[in-house]
């Protein structure tokens, strides 16, 4: 038999790594995505890469970086993936300092480490504010000298549109659009590893890039993937609203003094400090969330009327200001066009990281054999909130499994895609042709860009920070008006060349089914665990919740069905998570 | 303008390289040095006809002279303008959308060096190759180049051409030190700067005193 | 009422040709050209009235740091995410860069670049990803000095202000040529230093640049691209004279 052919789609740290560890085995790859794969999500990562190497004698250990992203995920995700990750951390970041990475050094020529969120050891791995750019490069290169080698095959500007599936439902390839020509065709495959990262655009604007829709796991959904923890989205409490995006503004200018506060009765109000007269600014993560959002939404004091409050270091020397917020000031300035040396800078919780995905075992594998998923497509390394800089770790950890176990898979699993009858590629085609034509002879009278907004103003406000079950009924509610009228969207862009509208509401609908896996699972989860947060139901809720959402499509209805699977806690006793203590 | 749509295949048969170094190579050493040397020769003309001749006449006495004038001055000159041209049709100057400094110099760099080419060519064929023999009548050279000088727009050529020349040798020499990694940084990029271009402005200053200097003795 | 006024160059295939359109927008404070954009994606209506399609366009991160949004905007290379409303001059003029070829509109195509990369094995070749151990130790001093150039985003602003960047040409252009310098500053990539080196002698190579300083001047991440190719230079000169004297 020829070599076993493995597709992966999306080209970030996870995709990029299962590349590497496939063609490594010998595999054929083809490589799916979007952009030019140099220019994935993951170089937007800036803190570090956490691995327990204890290199400052503080007794770290892999053990308590397990414990750490346990606990940091207040006990939902499964426990022995998580701690084969953290044992495996320290030999990945030896990996990616051989390929090159520039980290930082300590004067002996060593890696060092500093002290990132949720943690008391020195163990995040870092270079430069630019860590994932980095990271990402020396994948990219890496995957490169493959591709020169002829053992990779790059499909860059093709977009991931559904898997091949026959009766059974095993995977047996892909069918993808040229985002050019807007050809469709099929791709035959031994394993399809999904790499398509986060969903940030469900939420219109979010920290996430442009690709980053959800797209791709939602289509495998609705085929029949589960979808797990599809409630437990991250939000970074100081984000820098933007007109077409928000960027993060770091938690290190509230650590050097700047204060909070919005306009109130034509006056400063220093809300934070009114309310948390102990910790004032520096309240933990979850808590200056939630207070900003109660300002703006409960109390309706944004600035101007809009989701916003100030973040003000302009009383700090300037001099101080450029030694140690020099760099994420600049960000500020570049973006915004005001300087925050002498203006305050206005910011607003916003949607950061999906820590829900696709449903994988141990093997990274889905229920769909043969359909594997790793990065922040899949659910299984965060639980309920991700640690901070856990992310690259657990994508490129992740990619490593991915990469390997499919390799594995396509050996053992003989009947070769060659093997499989040509109808179930055929029909697929056929199915996604459909889908495109009827797009564009769509002749309602809806504005896709419009109903995107919509969803995203729905989603960032029912489904955020604060939850309760009033808000998400109505959210699900309106999702499925949404969902209605995307079905009678028409299209200013009719061509068949770089048609980006196309491409764009195929997306659309994807990312409406997946919004609606969000509120269901939110609504259903009576509990606040982790990034969720229930006033009505303030304590987490392990006799009753401490499981995994698994969601299914149910195609007939049209909505996703839920059911619940137990967390494997079998290494570390859950315990309550409490911050503030330490904060 | 053209778009650069695929990359460029290697061909064991190019030798941009190696023609590229030697095009930098022959501007400072032997084209530049002859400048130089030249612009000293004419110096010596402000002590008087005597002396200007005086030097040609040893100049001519040196051995070979006209295979070592072919092989060290026209060969050189010949590749470096030559070689320059088809550098400058390459280019494609944008310094009107990005009008700066470097991008200034770029550009002077390219037209100092047409103009000295020019010029030198001019210069060559009216004093070296036609009128008077000077070779076998050296203590004619300060009368011959003087009488030329008389007429006003060959004055003014002189002149340009001299600034040209003298722009693109003082250019060239601190983007000698640059492409070949001598100046790497931007400090020493800076005092080299400072450095070429004062070695320009007092070449270009004695030539055209100099020459001033033949046109009002003639 | 407040406007911004937008011209765009658009072409809607790589043959086609290119025409100007107008669009005008209700002014918002706090805009960038990509919010710009994607208005005139929602209402895609010129400023005469006539109905028109949403403008093809490259972007992802909107942060500068994924390379991808690079336009012409009032005639200059830039990023478009950090080209901010207020402080251009209007109407702002949008084209796509002009050294790379047209595939709709402000998109292009820039593999050029990549492939070039793929030229000076711009990778370090480790013996595999599996857990070797340690990589090798470097100094605090060589780090910052190699940390900058491995912020280059492939943007191609250094390739569209170079005037020896061309077809006829051939050079590889400054992006390529710092990577060749990171990557020859690291203690197991200056193993292969020498291939490096060698491919920037072919055509295209390090002896195409003209110094005219634009990259630097262009360069959105501020990386100190005639430093890299000053020490290239250097470096492929020395190399090819021992490589001559070797032989």
């Amino acid at each position: 038999m020829a070599n076993s052919r493995i597709i992966i789609v999306g080209g970030g740290l996870a995709g990029l790594m299962a590349a590497i560890k496939s063609a490594e085995l010998g595999m054929a790859v083809d490589l799916f995505s979007i952009v030019p794969v140099k220019r994935s999500h993951s170089v937007c990562a800036q803190g570090g890469i956490n691995a327990a190497k204890n290199t400052k004698g503080e007794g770290d250990s892999t053990f308590k970086h397990f414990d750490d992203t346990i606990y940091g995920g207040d006990f939902l995700a499964n426990q022995p993936p998580v701690k084969a990750m953290c044992d495996a951390a320290p030999g990945i970041i030896d990996l990616l300092d051989r390929m090159g990475v520039m980290f930082n050094r300590t004067p002996e020529g060593l890696l060092d480490f500093r002290r990132f969120g949720g943690t008391l050891y020195n163990r995040t791995a870092f270079a430069g504010a630019t860590t994932g750019q980095q990271l990402l490069y020396a994948l990219d290169e890496q995957v490169r000298r493959f591709e020169a080698d002829g053992k990779v095959t790059k499909y860059e500007g093709w977009e991931f549109l559904s898997a091949v599936l026959d009766g059974n439902r095993r995977c047996h390839g892909i069918c993808a659009m040229d985002l050019r020509s807007m050809q469709l065709k099929t791709f035959a495959a031994d394993a399809v590893i999904i790499a398509t990262g986060g969903n940030g655009s469900i939420f219109g604007k979010s920290t996430n890039s442009v690709v980053c829709t959800g797209s791709a796991q939602s289509a495998l959904y609705q085929q029949g993937a589960v979808y797990a923890n599809g409630e437990f989205i991250q939000v970074h409490p100081t984000a820098i609203p933007g007109e077409d995006k928000l960027r993060l503004m770091s938690e290190s200018a509230r650590g050097e003094g700047g204060r909070v506060w919005t306009v109130r009765d034509g006056k400063p109000w220093y809300f934070l400090e009114e309310w948390y007269p102990k910790y004032g600014n520096l309240v933990p993560r979850d808590i200056a969330t939630r207070a900003i959002h109660k300002v703006v939404y409960e109390l309706g004091l944004g600035l101007d009327g809009k989701a916003a409050v100030y973040l003000d270091v302009s009383h700090i020397p300037v001099e101080t200001l450029n030694r140690k917020l020099g760099g994420i000031l600049e960000i500020y300035e570049k973006f915004v066009g005001v300087d925050p040396r002498k203006h305050p800078m206005k910011v607003f919780p916003g949607m950061h990281y999906t820590m829900g995905g696709l449903w994988i075992d141990y093997d990274q594998m889905t229920n769909l054999p043969g359909l594997f998923a790793a990065g922040e497509a899949e659910y299984q390394y965060h639980g309920a909130n991700r640690l901070g800089a856990n992310s690259l770790v657990s994508c490129i950890y992740g990619g490593m499994v991915a990469g390997r176990t499919a390799a594995a898979y396509s050996k053992n699993n003989a009947k070769s895609a060659e093997a499989v009858s040509s109808t179930v590629f055929e029909q697929e085609l056929k199915r996604q042709q459909e889908l495109n034509d009827a797009l564009l002879k769509g002749q309602g009278g809806e504005n896709p860009f419009h109903i995107w907004k919509e969803m995203g103003e729905l989603m960032t406000e029912h489904c955020t920070v604060v939850r309760n079950n009033k808000g998400l009924r109505k959210a699900d509610e309106q999702l499925v008006t949404l969902l209605e009228r995307s079905r009678r969207m028409n299209l200013s862009d009719r061509s068949s060349w770089a048609n980006q509208t196309l491409a764009f509401c195929r997306e659309l609908t994807n990312m409406l089914q997946l919004a609606r896996v969000i509120a269901r699972g939110a609504e259903a989860r009576n509990e606040s665990r982790g990034a969720h947060y229930k006033p009505d139901f303030p304590d987490r809720d392990d006799a009753n919740w401490m499981k995994t959402t698994k969601a299914v499509f149910a195609p007939d209805a049209d909505e996703p069905v839920l059911s619940y699977e137990a967390v494997d806690a079998s290494l570390i006793q859950p315990r309550p998570r409490k911050y503030d203590i330490a904060a | 303008m053209s778009t650069a749509s695929a990359a460029v295949s290697t061909s064991a048969t190019d030798h941009s390289f190696l023609l590229r170094k030697l095009h930098s190579l022959s501007g400072v050493v032997p084209v530049g040095a002859f400048l130089v040397q030249h612009i000293y020769a004419q110096v010596l003309a402000l002590k008087g006809p005597d002396a200007y001749n005086a030097h040609v006449a040893f100049l001519v006495s040196i051995p070979f002279l006209v295979a070592v004038e072919t092989l060290f001055i026209f060969g050189p000159i010949l590749f470096h303008g030559g070689y320059g041209i088809y550098i400058w049709y390459r280019g494609e100057s944008n310094v009107t959308d990005y009008p700066w400094v470097g991008n200034w110099l770029y550009f002077w760099q390219r037209v100092s060096g047409i103009i000295a080419f020019v010029y030198i060519g001019y210069h060559l064929w009216e004093q070296r190759f036609t009128g008077e023999h000077l070779a076998s009548h050296p203590e004619l050279a300060y009368g011959k180049v003087s009488h030329a000088l008389q007429n006003p727009l060959i004055l003014a050529f002189y002149a340009v051409g001299m600034i040209a020349a003298c722009f693109h040798f003082g250019y060239g020499l601190w983007l000698f030190g640059c492409k070949w990694g001598i100046t790497m940084g931007p400090r020493s990029q800076k005092i080299s700067g400072v450095l070429c271009g004062s070695v320009g402005a007092g070449l270009c200053a004695a030539g055209l005193v100099s020459m001033m200097s033949i046109y009002i003795h003639p | 009422m407040k406007t911004i006024e937008v011209q765009v160059k658009r072409q809607l295939t790589p043959d086609g040709e290119s025409y100007w359109e107008e669009f005008s927008l209700p002014y918002r404070p706090n805009m960038n050209l990509i919010a710009v954009l994607q208005e005139i994606a929602a209402a895609p209506t010129t400023k005469q009235g006539k109905a028109s399609t949403p403008i093809t366009y490259e972007s992802n991160c909107l942060e500068e740091v994924c390379g991808a949004c690079t336009m012409l905007v009032n005639g200059r290379s830039r990023q478009a995410c950090t080209a901010l409303v207020d402080k251009l001059e209007q109407p702002i003029r949008v084209e796509p860069m002009s050294k790379f070829p047209v595939i709709r509109d402000l998109q292009v195509n820039r593999q050029r670049l990549f492939n070039d990369l793929k030229r000076v094995k711009a990778w370090i070749p480790i013996d595999g990803s599996y857990d070797l151990g340690p990589g090798p130790r470097m100094s605090q001093k060589t780090q910052e000095a190699a940390y900058p150039f491995s912020h280059c985003i492939s943007c191609g602003n250094c390739l569209e202000v170079c005037p020896q960047y061309n077809d006829e040409t051939g050079f590889v252009g400054a992006a390529v040529i710092g990577q060749v310098r990171l990557l020859n500053s690291h203690p197991t990539g200056k193993m292969n230093a020498h291939e490096r080196l060698m491919a920037l002698t072919g055509p295209g190579g390090v002896h195409e640049c003209g110094y005219a300083q634009n990259c630097v001047k262009a360069c959105p991440k501020e990386i100190p691209l005639t430093e890299a190719i000053s020490q290239v230079g250097r470096d492929v000169v020395i190399e090819s004279v021992l490589d001559f004297l070797r032989g």
